[in-house]
């Protein structure tokens, strides 16, 4: 307990010098820090209904985000969210394509399971590169980002192209009314189960079973695991297929629920934003569902900037960009004096 | 033909400059996944520069001067604050890209694009078609040279691979690892610097939201193609543009009957294969990683 209190303490301290940073940032590109904080905390969480918009965003955020958790616990370096998120948007979508005109009881599963599929396929083979020949997985799921992205554009100017569409950014056509298990708000009971659905079972898995136990065992000292006689590779394997299935379901989501299409480079800092709540949230489940809110919280502030306060969106970016720099940060005269926690590491 | 080369040389260059300055990083030890933000800051940078000062001297100084700040930022966080420094790279282009994007709508007021009056200087009509090509088109093959003299023929040079591969061994002759990633990468924060300059400013002359595209982690896949090697990363980043041209010219050729986004892709399928085939060959181990986590 009281080491869990010293990790939130450090992150905290991270996080104010997040802000410092990007407060400077802001000051050096010639606005002013305060102004643009207070209305991000008002576009995020103060405006009326600002926190049914941060939740929006927040539910994929946290699908994706604790399938991070799942894979950096297991001690694989997964930063391939963003490209098994893209890759299970794109199968959901081909699946309705297919499935076009069935009922929707079908479709919706189907895409779903397709969306986990692809995901989890993003996830495989980065995943089987690295325990069968040691390639790091840090590089081969970068590329696969890339990879990702290009395929989307492909397939959105290909075979799935809207003819309809103008000329900007390519796009899928847009889905039928049917098959939607939201409006473009992005908030329904279907989306909020299936993240409830998702974070009980992650939750159960993590804390509740040999696997979860295992798995994290593994990630700090796999020699030992071995040593126990379990299987690293299954635990690999299973780790790598469980997050890249989640970034695919979450992608799945965005594209049946508020987007209804998939576009060229959508949602392209999804993965980046989910990497960042698995490591402030140290891949506790139940801390990465408050740190998404969060989040979900500068994801809508994005949108509220531009039209509400007439500031460039770019300063979330800035603000994410900042905490990322700091997050992982692990001072010795921090640990010197965090330690009277009792915590050691 | 000779459009062909032009071409090639044209999105080559800045990609060859960018990945030294990944090479010089990678020696060190660090992965510098911080490429894109340098890469941009650079033609962020001088394009202000040329625009304020209305001198290309100054403001290639000037993209030098913030892409090493920023080299140096990313220094401090990994080494003394212990930071990941993938993750730690990662913020560093989300900083290059969102503080550029930040800093030209609040000096001209719009997000899109900022126009400079003037560029780099050609070579002129004196060489014929290739007079369109900017000076540091020249000076890249002398960069590459110096930098390989540099890093591989001299103690310097040595002393920096010895601190990227074994930095204990290193600690125990007497070097400082934490300094010598320092000065690798405050060197690395200039053609970095260069590189974004040659993109914004050798044959476009503006800057625009997000327009290194992607080039700074092209740049970081051909220094892991070209085993952080100078003359290697410079061949992978050449090929790398041959692969983008002949994609850019199918699409020219052939229209929408050969898929060009995917050819796109081919770099980064041939970095994972040579990735893969690199580990195969080194037995399985993962080498990297653990040593860059050292004390």
């Amino acid at each position: 307990m009281i080491a869990r209190v010293t990790h939130i303490l450090r992150s905290l301290i991270f996080v104010i010098f997040a802000l410092i940073l990007c407060s400077l940032v802001f000051q050096i590109a010639g606005y002013s820090a305060s102004t643009v904080l207070t209305n991000v905390a008002d576009g995020a969480f103060l405006r009326p209904g600002a926190l049914a918009q941060s939740l929006r965003w927040a539910l994929p955020l946290f699908i994706t985000a604790v399938g991070v958790g799942v894979s950096f616990r297991a001690g694989y370096f997964n930063i391939g969210a963003q490209g098994q998120f893209y890759v299970g948007s794109i199968c959901a979508a081909f699946v309705a394509e297919w499935l076009s005109g069935a009922p929707a009881f079908v479709v919706i599963p189907a895409c779903l399971f397709a969306g986990m599929a692809g995901g989890a396929f993003w996830a495989l083979w980065p995943g089987y590169l690295r325990i069968r020949s040691g390639t790091d997985e840090v590089i081969t799921t970068l590329m696969g980002n890339f990879m990702a992205g290009l395929l989307l554009v492909y397939v959105t100017s290909g075979p799935l192209k809207d003819p309809s569409g103008s000329g900007q950014q390519a796009s899928s056509r847009p889905l039928e009314a049917a098959y939607r298990i939201s409006t473009s708000s992005g908030l329904s009971v279907t989306i909020v189960a299936i993240a409830v659905a998702v974070g009980l079972a992650m939750w159960l898995l993590v804390n509740r079973t040999t696997f979860g136990m295992l798995a994290s065992l593994a990630g700090r000292n796999p020699v030992m695991v071995r040593w126990q006689g379990a299987l690293l590779w299954k635990l690999g394997i299973t780790s790598f297929l469980l997050s890249g299935a989640l970034a695919g379901l979450a992608g799945t989501i965005e594209f049946l629920g508020p987007n209804g299409r998939i576009a060229s480079g959508f949602l392209p800092a999804h993965g980046f934003t989910a990497i960042l709540i698995a490591l402030v949230a140290n891949f506790s489940v139940a801390g990465t569902a408050i740190t998404a809110l969060f989040f979900g919280g500068l994801a809508s502030a994005a949108l509220y900037l531009p039209v509400m306060a007439g500031l460039p969106s770019a300063a979330i970016d800035v603000i994410n960009a900042s905490i990322a720099l700091f997050i992982t940060a692990r001072s010795k005269l921090l640990d010197k004096v965090l330690r009277i926690g009792g915590h050691s590491s | 033909m000779n459009d062909i080369i032009i071409a090639v040389l044209r999105s080559g260059t800045p990609l060859v400059y960018v990945t030294l300055a990944g090479v010089i990083a990678q020696r060190a030890g660090i992965w510098n996944l911080g490429l894109e933000g340098l890469m941009i800051i650079g033609a962020c940078a001088t394009i202000l520069g040329i625009v304020v000062t209305g001198s290309i001297t100054l403001a290639l100084l000037i993209a030098i001067f913030f892409a090493v700040l920023a080299s140096i930022l990313l220094w401090f966080v990994v080494e003394k604050l212990k930071a990941n420094p993938i993750i730690a790279g990662l913020g560093l282009t989300g900083l290059g890209l969102g503080g550029t994007a930040l800093a030209i709508q609040s000096f001209f007021g719009s997000q899109s694009a900022v126009n400079a009056p003037f560029g780099l200087p050609r070579l002129g009509p004196a060489f014929g078609v290739y007079g369109v090509l900017s000076i540091l088109v020249v000076l890249m093959p002398v960069v590459v040279f110096a930098l390989w003299f540099l890093l591989c023929r001299t103690r310097f040079g040595l002393q920096l691979s010895a601190c990227g591969e074994h930095p204990f061994a290193a600690r125990s002759v007497g070097l400082n690892p934490s300094m010598m990633r320092l000065i690798a990468l405050s060197i690395g924060g200039v053609p970095a610097a260069l590189g974004g300059a040659e993109l914004a400013a050798g044959s476009l002359q503006f800057f625009g939201q997000n327009m290194t595209a992607g080039r700074g982690f092209m740049a970081f896949a051909a220094v892991i193609f070209g085993a952080a090697h100078p003359i290697g990363a410079t061949l992978a980043a050449m090929f790398f543009s041959v692969l983008s041209a002949i994609g850019i010219r199918a699409q020219l050729v052939f229209g929408d009957r050969v898929p060009h986004d995917l050819i796109q892709a081919l770099p980064y399928l041939a970095t994972v294969f040579g990735l893969w085939l690199s580990s195969r060959l080194r037995g399985g181990t993962n080498g990297a990683v653990t040593e860059i986590r050292d004390n």
